[in-house]
C-alpha cells in the first residue's frame, strides 16, 4: 500500500531519486572519523533551539515591565517550563561548542580548500548569524548582564565613520537600550533562525556538490566511498547519544553554570554590575576588543578577527593536499591557534588589569599574526616536506593536480562521480 | 573558586577598618519539606518584615507540602494565590535604611556563591568597640544585624545561630528554584535512559559496519 | 555500495537493531510530552480555577456577581418564599427539581451566562431575563421562556463554612 502512494508521488515529484541520491545512497568517503559527525550534531541543536525557542515564545512576554516576570511563571507556573528554559540556554552554549569543533575539524583537515571554498564562506555566514541569534536572544531576559552587555555591544556602532551616534540609535529604536530595542530583538531573533535554516540548506547542497572531504585530505576513489545509509546515518545517531548524554547533565544537573548570577537581578538602567562579561562564546573575541586601546581600533579589531577565517582558502598556498594531517608545521600552527584562543577567552572573563590587558594584547597579536604567517609557513614547509620526501600518493596527486591545471581548471577531482 | 575569592578582595578594599579578608563558609542546602518548612517561618519571623519574595505564593509553600495551618497564620486574609510581598511600605524602607530590602526569590541565584554566600553574609557581621556594626562579607550593606550575629560568640549559642541561618538559606534555595528536586530526579531516569540508548546504537553501529569489508 | 537486502536479511534475524529502534522511538515520543505538556494551564491559570467567595453580607433577596474561570457566577441567597416556589415545580422547557441544584436551598449558585447564545443575563424580579433574545429563567436558574434549550449551569462548588463557598470545586 505504502509503495502505490509512493509510486503515485514519485509520477510527480522527485522524492524516491532524491531520498536515494541525496540521503541513503549519498557516497561518503569510508575513512571519516568522529570528527565528521559534528555537522549533524549542529544540525540537531538547531532542531532543538527552534522547538523550544517557539514553545518559550507561547508564554515569554517582550516587554521591559513584563519580561524578566515572564521568565519567571516560565520556570515556575508553565508546565515543564522550567525544563524548556533550561534546554534552550544550555541549548545555546552547546551549539556554539558544536560549531566551534566544527570549525576547528575544518581548519585541521584542510576542508576549507578547493574545492570547498563556498562550505567554508557558507559557515562563515552562518557562524555570523547564529553570533547575532545569540547575542539578540541574551538581551530577552532582561537581567542585569542581559542589559548591560547589550549596552556595551550596541554602544559599539559609535564606531561607524560619520553617523556612528545615529547608528546607535537606530539599532536601538531609543537613546539607550529600552523597550524598543526589547521588542525588535524578540521579534529578530524569533526571525533569524530561519534564515539560519535557509543557510543550512545552501550549505548543504554545497556540499553535496563537492562532497565531504577526509582526514587524509586526499579524494578518495570512486570505490572507497560508501552509501550514506546505513553506515553514517548510523554513525550520526550514535555521535547524538554520546553528545545528549553531555548536553543532559547540563541540563538536568549545572544548568546554573551557564546563566551568570548578575542575570537572576532585574535589569537596572541606574546601576552597572561590577563585572559584566558576554557568554563563554563570545570571550576571545571580547578580549581582542579590549586588546586595542582605540574604541574604533578594538571595534575593527573584533570585526576582523571573526572575519579572518574566510580569507583561510587564498592565505592556505600549501599544495600538500588536506590539511595537518601531511604538515606537521600547519598541525603546530592549529594546536598553538587553539591555545592562543584559550588564553584569549580566559583574558576576556577576568576583569581587567594591566596585566592581564598586556597578556590580551600578545595573544591577540598571536592571534593575527597565526593568520599571517599561513601564506609564507605554507609555502615554506612546502618546499621542506617535498625536500624530505612525501608519501607516492601525495607525490602522485600533486603531479595529477599540476597536470589537471594546465589541461582543464574546471574538471573535478578523482572520486567526486556524481 | 579562586578567582571569585579575588574579585570579592577587590569589592572589600573601600571597606571600614575593621573588615576582614571575606572567606565564605559552605553550606550544603537542605532539601527535605521539614528543614524548608523551618526555614520559611524563621524567615517569617525575622525577613518578611522588611522583604519581598514575589515569584513564591502561599500556594507554592502548600503545594510543596508545608503545614497548611501554618500557612493559614502567615497570610491572614491574604487569598491563596498571594505573593510574599513585604510587610513594608517601600517608602518606610527607603526612608529607614535608604534603600529598598531586595527581594529575596533569586537571591541564592543572584549572588557568586550562591547559598554559601547569603550564608556567610546572614553570619558576617560584626562590631566595632565604638558600637559600629559592619559585614564581612558585603560591606556596603544597608541591612541590620537581625539575627544579632554580631554579637555571639559564645559557641553553643553561635551554633543555634548557624543552624538558624542554615534553615533560612535552605528555604531561600528552594525559593529560587522549586523544581530542583524534579529536575534531579528526571535528570537520572533521562540519563539512565540516554546510557542504555547510547549502548545499543554503539552495538548497532558496529554490527553494521563490521559488513563492510 | 551495500544492498538493502543484506540489511533486508539480517532485519529478519537483528533482533538489536528492532530493539535499538523501538527505545528509541519511545525516547523521542515521550521527549514530545514536556512540550505538548507545557500548552496545558499553566498552575498559576489553574489557581484561578477556584475562587473564594465570602456570603456573609448577604440577605434574602440579595444578589452577587462573582467571577470565576472569566465567568459570572449568581449567587443568590433565596427567601422562605421563594424556595418553596422553586420546590413546587420542576421548571419549563428542561424539566429539573429543585433540590438537585442546590446544595443547601437557602443559596442558589448558578453559571450567569445563558444556555442560548452566551449573553449575560439580568436580574428582574424573579428570576432573570436575558435581553439577547428574550429567554427567562427562575429563581432556581431553570429556563421556563426559551430560546435558550438548558437550564443555568450549576458550577462545582461547596460550602468550606456555613459563610464561605469555593467555586470550582465539588
Amino acid at each position: 500500500m505504502s509503495n502505490k502512494i509512493i509510486q503515485w508521488i514519485d509520477h510527480r515529484f522527485p522524492f524516491t531519486s532524491f531520498v536515494k541520491h541525496e540521503l541513503t545512497g549519498y557516497p561518503t568517503p569510508r575513512n571519516l572519523s568522529y570528527w565528521w559527525n559534528f555537522g549533524f550534531l549542529a544540525g540537531f541543536v538547531l532542531v532543538l533551539q527552534v522547538a523550544t525557542g517557539i514553545f518559550l515564545a507561547m508564554h515569554y512576554k517582550a516587554d521591559v515591565a513584563l519580561s524578566f516576570d515572564s521568565i519567571q511563571h516560565i520556570m515556575r507556573d508553565v508546565n515543564y517550563g522550567w525544563l524548556l528554559r533550561f534546554m534552550h540556554s544550555t541549548g545555546a552554549s552547546a551549539f556554539f561548542l558544536v560549531i566551534y569543533i566544527h570549525m576547528a575539524r575544518t581548519l585541521y583537515y584542510g576542508s576549507y580548500r578547493a574545492p570547498r571554498e563556498l562550505m567554508w564562506w557558507t559557515g562563515q555566514g552562518l557562524l555570523l548569524l547564529l553570533m547575532a541569534t545569540a547575542f539578540m536572544g541574551y538581551l530577552l531576559p532582561w537581567g542585569q548582564m542581559s542589559f548591560w552587555g547589550a549596552t556595551v555591544i550596541t554602544n559599539l556602532f559609535r564606531a561607524t565613520p560619520f553617523i556612528g551616534e545615529q547608528v546607535v540609535i537606530w539599532l536601538r529604536g531609543d537613546y539607550t537600550v529600552g523597550d524598543a530595542t526589547l521588542t525588535r530583538f524578540f521579534a529578530l531573533h524569533y526571525l533569524f533562525p530561519f534564515l539560519i535554516i535557509g543557510a543550512v540548506l545552501v550549505h548543504l547542497v554545497a556540499l553535496h556538490t563537492v562532497k565531504s572531504s577526509n582526514p587524509s585530505g586526499i579524494d578518495l576513489a570512486a570505490k572507497d566511498n560508501i552509501p550514506f545509509h546505513p553506515y553514517f546515518t548510523i554513525k550520526d545517531f550514535y555521535g547524538l547519544g554520546i553528545f545528549l548524554i553531555v548536553y543532559c547533565i547540563f541540563v538536568f544537573f549545572l544548568p546554573n553554570s551557564l546563566i551568570e548570577p548578575a542575570n537572576n537581578i532585574p535589569a537596572n538602567p541606574m546601576l552597572t554590575p561590577n563585572h559584566i562579561v558576554p557568554e563563554w562564546y563570545f570571550l576571545p573575541f571580547y578580549a581582542i576588543l579590549r586588546s586595542v586601546p582605540n574604541m574604533v581600533g578594538g571595534v575593527v579589531a573584533m570585526g576582523l578577527s571573526v572575519m579572518m577565517f574566510a580569507f583561510m582558502p587564498f592565505l592556505d598556498r600549501s599544495r600538500i593536499p588536506g590539511g595537518a594531517h601531511y604538515r606537521p608545521i600547519f598541525r603546530l600552527q592549529f594546536y598553538l591557534f587553539l591555545l592562543d584562543m584559550l588564553v584569549l577567552g580566559y583574558i576576556g572573563y577576568i576583569p581587567p588589569t594591566s596585566q592581564s590587558i598586556l597578556i590580551g594584547q600578545v595573544a591577540t597579536l598571536c592571534y593575527f599574526g597565526s593568520f599571517f604567517l599561513v601564506p609564507f609557513v605554507s609555502k615554506a614547509e612546502e618546499r621542506w616536506l617535498i625536500k624530505r620526501g612525501l608519501p607516492p600518493d601525495v607525490q602522485a596527486l600533486i603531479a595529477g593536480e599540476s597536470r589537471e591545471k594546465s589541461q582543464s581548471p574546471l574538471r573535478r577531482r578523482s572520486g567526486d562521480k556524481k | 573558586m579562586k578567582k571569585f575569592i579575588v574579585l570579592l578582595m577587590l569589592c572589600c578594599t573601600p571597606s571600614a577598618l575593621w573588615a576582614e579578608e571575606a572567606k565564605l563558609e559552605t553550606v550544603q542546602v537542605e532539601t527535605s519539606v521539614a528543614a524548608i518548612e523551618r526555614g520559611a517561618e524563621t524567615l517569617m519571623i525575622n525577613c518578611h518584615s522588611c522583604h519581598s519574595l514575589k515569584y513564591i505564593k502561599y500556594r507554592d509553600l502548600a503545594n510543596f507540602g508545608m503545614d497548611k495551618k501554618k500557612i493559614e497564620d502567615w497570610r491572614g486574609d491574604q487569598p491563596l494565590d498571594a505573593p510574599l510581598s513585604s510587610q513594608m511600605s517601600e517608602d518606610a524602607a527607603v526612608q529607614s535604611f535608604g534603600v529598598v530590602p531586595p527581594d529575596l526569590s533569586l537571591m541564592t541565584k543572584a549572588r557568586e556563591g550562591g547559598a554559601s554566600y547569603v550564608y556567610s553574609y546572614l553570619l558576617g557581621y560584626y562590631s566595632t568597640p565604638d558600637g559600629v556594626t559592619g559585614n564581612h562579607i558585603y560591606p556596603a550593606t544597608k541591612m541590620p544585624d537581625i539575627l544579632g550575629s554580631s554579637g555571639v560568640t559564645e559557641p553553643a549559642a553561635r551554633e543555634e545561630l548557624q543552624k538558624k541561618a542554615h534553615d533560612i538559606v535552605s528555604f531561600l534555595a528552594w525559593a529560587a528554584d522549586p523544581h530542583e528536586q524534579e529536575r534531579h530526579r528526571l535528570g537520572y531516569y533521562v540519563i539512565g535512559y540516554l546510557f542504555i540508548l547510547t549502548l545499543l546504537l554503539y552495538f548497532v553501529k558496529n554490527q553494521v559496519w563490521s559488513k563492510l569489508k | 555500495m551495500a544492498d538493502s537486502d543484506t540489511l533486508g536479511d539480517s532485519n529478519r534475524r537483528n533482533f538489536l537493531l528492532k530493539m535499538t529502534s523501538a527505545v528509541g522511538g519511545a525516547g523521542a515520543a515521550a521527549a514530545c510530552f514536556p512540550f505538548v505538556a507545557s500548552m496545558n494551564p499553566s498552575s498559576d491559570v489553574l489557581a484561578k480555577a477556584t475562587t473564594e467567595f465570602d456570603l456573609t453580607g448577604m440577605n434574602p433577596g440579595d444578589m452577587r456577581t462573582v467571577a470565576w474561570q472569566g465567568k459570572p457566577v449568581f449567587v443568590l441567597r433565596r427567601t422562605p418564599e421563594e424556595i418553596k416556589a422553586m420546590e413546587a415545580s420542576d421548571g419549563g422547557p428542561d424539566p429539573e427539581p429543585d433540590q438537585k441544584r442546590v446544595k443547601k436551598p437557602e443559596w442558589l449558585v448558578v453559571v450567569g451566562v445563558c444556555t442560548h447564545m452566551g449573553c449575560v443575563p439580568n436580574k428582574e424580579g424573579p428570576g432573570w431575563t436575558c435581553h439577547c433574545h428574550g429567554s427567562q429563567y427562575d429563581d432556581s436558574g431553570r429556563v421556563v421562556r426559551g430560546p435558550a434549550p438548558k437550564n443555568l449551569e450549576v458550577p462545582p462548588y461547596h460550602f468550606v463554612t456555613a459563610d464561605k463557598i469555593v467555586i470550582g470545586e465539588a
